[in-house]
């Protein structure tokens, strides 16, 4: 049984009296993520809504443990001299390590990373000997610490798959939340999940166009992670309004009952996504050095997703519900 | 009361039992921790071979086994990945080049007769005797000039070849292949019976790595069809030991917030979160031990992740009791109906994140599995820890008590006064759940 005090005058967030404010708000966040998307969409000849990885793209990456943060001055100088050994358009970035200790010799410190194209079979396993090479003339010290390849075909089979992947989890989502709940329901979820996947993508598709980070299977990984988790929060207040609704449906108006169960569960919305963000800024900031952009999007995701979860599914809700009701009275 | 007990001493003996397995049983890294490298190999067909089916890809597997194994660096592991690919895990290697060659070679040794071509040149045919026939392989050197070369030890049936095909070929050549290249074409003066042969180096002669390693490919077997590496990942020892460094204290910085803000937000019931954490963390190490899952950098990422969504269930079901003390309900009940009525959010939500966690196991590459094992093993376990840790710890500090000290929970004395006032419940009926 439901505590019908719950309904007041006054909320601590009143989502439903300020419905438009909210919609609008989503809107100005969801803009500039939209625009980076299609921007991406458009310029690249490949079409793909973010600057893709050597696992979807094939290709290789090199990454180097230097003893000092490679200038403009280095990068342009290895690039050039990479180009004279036959090596075609490299990437070369340094990667900032968090937890810098210089007096630690043993503790990598700064990374350099050179990406080109495929070089894992036994035909090129030269080229990678004269690139390590080529990179120890600008350092005193160069280890090569992590190899990675991915060839062409695997690549375009690993995007194909990682898209099924995503599909799917969106669609066993919408079923699972349907068959719970009602209809209505699994499809709010449904554009939640959207609003969560376009917020990470977004931010990861400003930063390939600013930064040139590109995503790989652990960002598709990290998204699906988010979709899993994000889905909690919406979960806890869909379960609350269905709850509410079972006692109080014939007292109050769904407004209300939306209104009053949102500020039931926000406390436990905020509480559960704040312990998770812990673990998350502790891996992020602490972390190892190779899964930084692994964690910042499961951590966007997670904001977003309890974000969502308050501010986008409660009012979708409220404004579909008061539709049905208005339907309703109109066949009686 | 007996029952919870009971309950209780069995959480502590499993308690108990995983830090014996964590102090006993040795923990599986993964190579991105301990440095290694990992190869996958794809089958390639050819006009000779043009499908793979699965008897070529268990003599492809066993011939990569026995080249990875004759190179001496520890445990390697090659497993049949679907139907026609190999991964290969290396331990303790970074620079592949080496390992590179070594698995891509075919190693085909072929013995061919001279034959004339349609225009006159002369070339060579195969004569089925090939490296099939061979009982072994080892390093040798020539008596008169001390130059390295592959003594070659046929089986029975090689030998039986053999001596025919140099019957054959008394006062001709004979034509010794590796790899599709000519080594030698010595002259036969003889026919040879008894199962021996030698390859030299040709004019130069070999280098004592060259002929060591044709005797290890000849050793480990022909591939029977060629393979190309298709996927690599190679880590360092340094950077291996640089990123358990970190996930160590990250580990430690996140369980160490989580549990912080648990005691102040919840205080009594955030002391009792936090022991069943502390039982969650250990008892999901030692299932990583025991199964055993293998820890990659992003399974770890996994496993302190799981640890900050296994409080999730903890603070919903406080949320819930601290709901029903408010509505005046008495402490026994209220945490009773605090499992219950939090129980089915956290069943869906551990459902859905579990879903997405098997799509992402099923999906394949090898970080994205480690990070999708730990998460499943560490929602499936929350819900246990929740359920049950939490559950009894709760009952057995409170009791069947009253709520003396409302601040213990958080909760303001006010708080609750005014809910026996709303509802007009007596405090009686109350304690046997029962509101108006």
């Amino acid at each position: 049984m439901a505590n019908t005090n719950l309904i007041k005058d006054k909320y601590k967030i009143d989502i439903i009296k300020y419905r438009y404010f909210w919609l609008t708000f989503t809107g100005i966040i969801l803009i500039p993520c939209i625009v980076a998307i299609i921007y991406l969409m458009v310029t690249q000849p490949n079409h793909a809504p973010l600057k893709l990885g050597i696992d979807f793209t094939g290709g290789t990456i090199l990454q180097y443990d230097v003893d000092k943060k490679a200038t403009t001055g280095d990068i342009a100088n290895i690039r050039q001299s990479l180009e004279k050994i036959g090596v075609k358009n490299p990437v070369i970035q340094t990667t900032a390590i968090n937890g810098t200790n210089e007096e630690n010799k043993e503790a990598v410190n700064h990374l350099l990373s050179i990406r080109t194209t495929f070089l894992g079979d036994k035909e090129s396993a030269q080229k990678v000997e004269e690139i390590t090479n080529t990179v120890s003339n600008s350092f005193n010290k160069t280890e090569l610490v992590a190899v990675n390849s991915v060839g062409p075909t695997l690549g375009s089979e690993l995007l194909k798959n990682t898209m099924a992947a995503l599909i799917l989890a969106f669609i066993l989502m919408v079923v699972y939340i349907s068959f719970r709940f009602r209809f209505e329901y699994g499809w709010i979820a449904l554009l939640t999940l959207f609003h969560d996947a376009i917020i990470v993508l977004g931010v990861f598709a400003i930063k390939g166009i600013f930064q040139d980070t590109t995503v790989d299977s652990l960002f598709i990984t990290a998204i699906l992670t988010v979709i899993g988790y994000s889905i909690n929060d919406t979960i806890v207040v869909f379960d609350r309004i269905r709850e509410n609704m079972r006692f109080l449906a014939k007292k109050y108006s769904s407004d209300e009952i939306i209104n009053a169960s949102i500020n039931q569960t926000i406390a436990r919305s905020i509480n559960t996504s704040l312990t998770t963000l812990f673990t998350l800024f502790a891996l992020y900031f602490f972390g190892g050095s190779t899964i930084k952009d692994f964690v910042l999007a499961i951590i966007i995701g997670v904001i977003a997703g309890t974000y969502s979860s308050i501010f986008v599914a409660g009012v979708i809700l409220a404004i579909v519900k008061e539709n049905m009701e208005k339907k309703n009275k109109k066949n009686a | 009361m007996k029952n919870k007990l009971i309950l209780f001493w069995l959480i502590i003996a499993l308690t108990l039992g995983s830090i014996y397995v964590i102090y006993k049983k040795k923990t599986s890294l993964g190579l991105d921790l301990v440095g290694g490298s990992r190869l996958l190999l794809e089958a390639q067909t050819s006009e000779a071979v043009p499908k793979i089916t699965p008897e070529i890809m268990d003599s492809l597997q066993y011939a990569i086994e026995n080249r990875v194994n004759a190179m001496g660096v520890g445990e390697t592991i090659v497993q049949k990945i679907g139907t026609k690919r190999l991964l290969v895990e290396i331990p303790n290697i970074t620079d592949t080049k080496k390992a590179k060659e070594f698995i891509g070679q075919t190693a085909q040794l072929e013995f061919k007769r001279p034959v004339t071509l349609f225009d006159g040149s002369q070339g060579w045919e195969s004569t089925g005797l090939t490296g099939k026939d061979l009982k072994k392989a080892l390093v040798g050197s020539t008596p008169s000039t001390g130059e390295w070369m592959v003594e070659l030890e046929f089986n029975l049936q090689g030998a039986q070849k053999f001596s025919n095909l140099t019957k054959e070929l008394t006062g001709k050549q004979m034509a010794i292949f590796f790899n599709g290249k000519l080594q030698s074409a010595p002259r036969v003066n003889e026919q040879i019976s008894g199962g021996h042969a030698q390859i030299t180096g040709g004019e130069g002669g070999f280098e004592y790595e060259e002929a060591k390693e044709m005797v290890d490919l000849l050793n480990a077997g022909a591939l029977p069809v060629g393979a190309e590496i298709i996927q690599e990942e190679s880590v360092g020892p340094t950077l291996g030991q640089d990123s358990i460094n970190k996930s160590k204290i990250a580990g430690l910085v996140g369980i160490g917030a989580v549990m912080l803000f648990m005691i102040i937000y919840y205080r009594a019931l955030g002391v009792i979160s936090c022991l069943a954490l502390l039982i969650y963390t250990l008892i999901n190490f030692a299932i990583y031990k025991l199964v055993p899952v293998t820890l990659t950098l992003t399974g770890i990422a996994g496993f302190i992740l799981s640890i900050g969504m296994a409080i999730d269930a903890n603070i919903l079901i406080f949320e819930r009791t601290k709901e029903e003390l408010r509505m005046g309900r008495s402490l026994f009940t209220a945490i009773n109906s605090g499992f219950d009525r939090a129980f089915t959010s956290i069943f869906d939500s551990n459902v859905s994140t579990i879903m997405t966690c098997l799509i992402l196991y099923c999906l394949g590459a090898s970080m994205v599995k480690g990070f999708a094992l730990t998460l499943i093993i560490g929602v499936c376990l929350s819900m246990f820890s929740a359920i049950t840790v939490t559950k009894n710890f709760m009952h057995l500090a409170f009791g069947t008590s009253e709520l003396k000290y409302p601040q213990l929970f958080g909760l303001k004395k006010e708080e609750i006064e005014n809910a026996y006032k709303a509802q007009e419940t007596k405090r009686e009926k109350a304690k046997f759940g029962v509101l108006d």
